[in-house]
């Protein structure tokens, strides 16, 4: 098992490395150089001046180099500084990290608790009739787009104070209910589409499992039905499903990306919407990068938890 | 069973359904609209959804109509969404197929960018896509595009994986067939089926896209109409005049199943005769 | 029901619903199974012989499949009562799965549930039907485990079935149905997906643990080598149908019904078949069961077959032998004994 993780987490440096790569050169690709942008507010510079600016810029060196340069500061925790505040970025970053963190674990949660359940109960219903609801209830979860649902939450909410944060919230550090309450909503509006592709997964996988033989046997021995399948085919069905979930994860940011706007809160989505808005390049990047390390990794924790609950790979070196 | 047949036809047939409803709207916006999508009514502005002015859906802050702004926002989304899965869908496709045939070192090269590129959340990717190219509205189209390309890759990669290694191909092969023959009668036929699921599906993802992109500005420019960008606008009077935010996101949700469905329908259809690569 | 039997089965039948028509698995099985009798079951694939097992323990798939009729009586203790395993309720079968009545399946690799430890899966039908602790149930499992002749069982009751080669898993099974000490066990061709050097193991071991607690067996089979090694009586099954059923020394001595004739015939045997001769096989294939007609399946391919045989279904005859027989034959019709 170790060996199993050594070898994923090796496998990762060479993307994230591919995604250090993109983010930079796609910034540069922007129009428009970061020296102009930064001459637009000072009109005269004399000539020394403006060579080191151009040194400050970096545009006497090659980009290769730059990147090399940028590359170097990035491992030492040095993500450049706002364009509009002047202020690091990394720090910035990290202090709304908790927050767009919290809105994605707790999407992710709720669109379990809801799904798998909703996904077992519909595996075993006989009913043919049930079958087509299931299957048109989960495609209209994954057609509802996720900022309609959060501007339907605000209209639907509006009288009910403390439901519905707007620009305020409390931290999960100071008030927990309080902040669970206020980002229940939100977390929702995120999960939803989740929530019925999981339970989609989940029962087509419980139907799969349960006409395997090893649930034919579980039954001969006369163990009761929801042991059967809560001990017997759940364990098995909900290997793909780990799978989806986590590989799904990423569009629980995205989505988190949105819903900040929607209801004003002040997360890492946010800070890059208008990063974008107004041209604020290094916060871009950095936020990029960050968002897809946090990503890459997710996926990674995604293929350990499978390896962990199924015996087959977490037990590949002993072959008899 | 025949009703069996028959209820995994008639999801696709209802997809199809919504589908063509939309597309029928489409073509009618082309020579007629209840109101023009851009003027302004100045005396008429934030009014309810009434028969008696005509307005079905209602009016906006500025006093257009929005049944009209929504049929042309129809066109908008759909025609970025089309081109946008077909950029992806080529690109992809091609890069799949020419990894999944060629294998080795082609095959882990194009994979790792298609990795690179998986590892950002679609909305994400699309977002950064628009910063840097700029926020006009035919970026879009790249913007999304470019997200689907490497899930075009791994499916037709897939596809072909399986196929090069399967009996025919192989009896093909011993039977002299040269590598174009088997290109066009085998291998493609069988990539049909999972593409044309995946476009359906990835033309209601886009959808999605193209609306979450425009609700948060970075999509569709105003004054041209859609569905996410009309949200936007309604959601700072949707207290007061609910029916700006409700109808337009009424008519993404309903497009979005309508592909759904068709896909959903179409790989309940083609999936039992071609068990194909997953 | 004298004393002596403990599971008679009497009409059995279970049909499937299928898309081009209705199945007749199981039309009309009899037999009785005597304690600590080892009975053969013998047919080719398709004759039934698995779905009356099922139907049993009445574990057929309930959409396609249905249990249409008859009835199967167990007697757990004798001169105690008896319970229509058919009729009763729900509840009362599934306690004595497990429990009275066992069953082990063909395929030990699929049989088994890959992401449960062994010792689990043996000791769960212990902790259910005797009430055992988790503790006690895994240490009846590795006992269980050294017993069917596992090495270093301790530390293998905590490893995946995965682990164990397909020999080892059907031992597994086998200690996962003996468990509880059942009266009967229900094998399901159990060597049929083993090598066939592991076949005679397996089958020395099933043939030693139900000596040692007694316990009926019921051994499903399509290889008349296994009927003659393991079993004291035997049914021969045909298109859902019994057609013949005797002692085996009966049964391989004189073999009354031209099926079970062919059966022996087929068999190659080093001492009778020259070196040029052809093996023989019986002509023709199994039918379809769907819409059978009134007649004697066997027919078509029946090198004795006579124009009744075409009109109607043979009656079950008693005929005279060391124990009791029957066979359903024209042929033998007129024979009573």
């Amino acid at each position: 098992m170790g060996r199993y993780i050594a070898k994923r987490l090796l496998s990762l440096i060479p993307v994230l490395f591919g995604v250090s790569v993109i983010v930079f050169f796609l910034v540069r690709l922007i129009p428009g150089s970061a020296l102009q942008m930064y001459m637009g507010t000072q009109v005269e510079a004399t000539p020394e001046q403006m060579e080191e600016l151009r040194r400050i810029f970096g545009e006497d060196r090659p980009v290769p180099v730059l990147y090399v340069e940028w590359l170097g500061r990035l491992l030492q925790g040095n993500f450049g500084y706002s364009l509009r505040t002047g202020r690091p970025v990394l720090p910035d970053i990290v202090s709304r990290l908790p927050l767009s963190l919290e809105l994605t674990v707790l999407a992710l949660f709720l669109a379990l608790l809801i799904g798998i359940p909703q996904g077992i109960l519909s595996s075993l219903r006989k009913n043919p009739f049930w079958d087509v609801v299931n299957r048109i209830v989960g495609l209209l979860g994954l057609s509802l787009p996720q900022f309609w649902l959060a501007a339907l939450m605000v209209l639907a909410f509006s009288g009910f104070r403390g439901w519905i944060p707007m620009g305020n919230y409390a931290k999960f550090t100071e008030e927990p209910l309080r902040n669970l309450k206020m980002l229940l909503l939100p977390s929702l509006a995120i999960g939803i589409g989740l929530a019925a592709v999981i339970m989609r997964y989940t029962r087509n996988s419980m139907l799969e499992v349960l006409q395997a033989d090893y649930i034919r046997t579980a039954k001969a021995k006369g163990l009761k039905k929801r042991v059967v399948i809560l001990r017997h085919a759940l364990k098995n069905a909900i290997l793909p499903v780990i799978t989806v979930a986590g590989f799904n994860t990423g569009y629980l940011l995205g989505g988190a990306i949105v819903i900040e706007e929607v209801f004003a809160l002040p997360g890492m989505g946010r800070l890059a919407l208008y990063a974008i808005y107004q041209r604020d390049y290094p916060v871009i990047q950095g936020i990029v990068l960050v968002i897809a390390t946090l990503f890459v990794l997710v996926n990674l924790v995604t293929d350990l938890i499978y390896a962990l609950v199924d015996p087959r790979i977490r037990l590949d070196d002993s072959s008899r | 069973m025949e009703t069996r047949a028959l209820r995994k036809n008639s999801i696709a047939l209802t997809g199809l359904a919504i589908v063509g409803f939309y597309v029928a709207a489409i073509l009618l916006s082309l020579v007629w609209l209840p109101f023009d999508p851009v003027a302004m009514d100045t005396e008429h502005l934030l009014e309810g959804p009434s028969l008696a002015t005509g307005h079905l859906f209602g009016t906006d802050e500025f006093g257009r109509d929005i049944l009209s702004r929504i049929m042309k926002g129809a066109s908008v989304s759909l025609v970025i969404s089309i081109c946008a899965t077909a950029l992806g869908a080529v690109v992809g496709v091609l890069m799949g197929i020419w990894a999944g045939y060629l294998g080795g070192r082609w095959d882990q090269f194009l994979m790792r960018i298609a990795d690179i590129l998986f590892s950002f959340p679609s909305l994400l990717l699309a977002i950064f896509v628009m910063a840097i190219l700029g926020e006009k509205t035919y970026n879009v189209v790249f913007a999304i595009g470019i997200v689907y390309i490497p899930q075009f890759a791994r499916v037709s990669r897939g596809a072909i994986l399986t196929i090069k290694s399967s009996e025919f191909v192989r009896a093909a092969r011993s039977n002299g067939a040269s590598p174009r023959f088997i290109l066009f009668r085998h291998l493609l036929p069988n990539i049909l089926v999972p593409l044309i699921v995946q476009v359906s599906l990835s033309l209601s993802v886009a959808i999605l896209l193209e609306s979450s992109l425009s609700f948060l500005g970075l999509g569709v420019q105003p004054p041209y109409p859609s569905w996410g960008n009309m949200l936007s606008a309604g959601r700072k009077v949707m207290v007061i005049a609910p029916w700006t935010a409700v109808y337009p996101g009424l008519a993404i949700v309903f497009l979005v199943l309508g592909f759904n469905l068709l896909g959903d329908g179409l790989r309940d259809i083609l999936d039992p005769r071609l068990k194909n690569a997953r | 029901m004298s004393d002596d039997i403990i599971l008679e089965v009497q009409g059995l039948k279970t049909e499937f619903r299928a898309e081009y028509g209705l199945v007749k698995a199981v039309d009309g099985v009899s037999f009785e199974l005597r304690r600590g009798e080892t009975l053969g079951v013998v047919g080719e694939s398709g004759s039934g012989k698995s779905v009356t097992n099922l139907s049993i323990l009445r574990l057929v798939p309930s959409p396609p499949g249905r249990t249409a009729g008859g009835k199967v009586l167990f007697r757990a203790v004798a001169g105690g009562p008896e319970i229509d395993l058919l009729e009763a309720p729900e509840e009362e079968v599934r306690v004595l799965r497990g429990k009275s009545i066992s069953m082990i399946f063909q395929d030990p690799l699929t049989s088994l549930n890959p992401v449960l430890r062994v010792s689990l899966q043996i000791g769960e039908a212990l902790q259910l039907h005797h009430g055992l602790s988790r503790r006690e149930a895994r240490a009846k499992a590795v006992e269980m485990l050294r017993l069917i002749g596992i090495p270093d069982p301790e530390r293998r009751a905590d490893e995946y079935p995965h682990q164990f080669s397909g020999g080892m898993r059907q031992r597994v099974m086998i200690a996962m149905a003996l468990s509880c000490s059942p009266d009967i066990l229900i094998a399901d061709e159990p060597t049929t997906a083993l090598d066939v050097t592991i076949q005679a193991q397996i089958l020395e071991l099933i043939k030693s643990l139900a000596a040692r607690d007694r316990t009926a067996v019921i051994m499903v089979t399509h290889d008349l080598g296994v009927v003659a090694g393991m079993c004291e009586s035997v049914c021969v099954m045909y298109a859902g149908r019994i057609v013949e059923k005797a002692l085996v020394d009966d049964l391989f001595y004189d073999p009354k019904h031209p099926y079970t004739r062919g059966l022996l015939d087929s068999i190659p045997r080093a001492d009778r078949t020259g070196k040029d001769e052809r093996l023989y096989s019986i002509p023709g294939s199994p039918p379809s069961l769907v819409g059978m007609p009134d007649a004697c399946p066997f027919h078509p391919r029946c090198p004795r077959a006579m124009d009744i045989c075409r009109k109607a279904y043979p009656p079950e005859t008693r005929l005279e032998g060391l124990g009791p027989r029957t066979v359903s034959c024209w042929l033998h019709a007129k024979e009573r004994a």
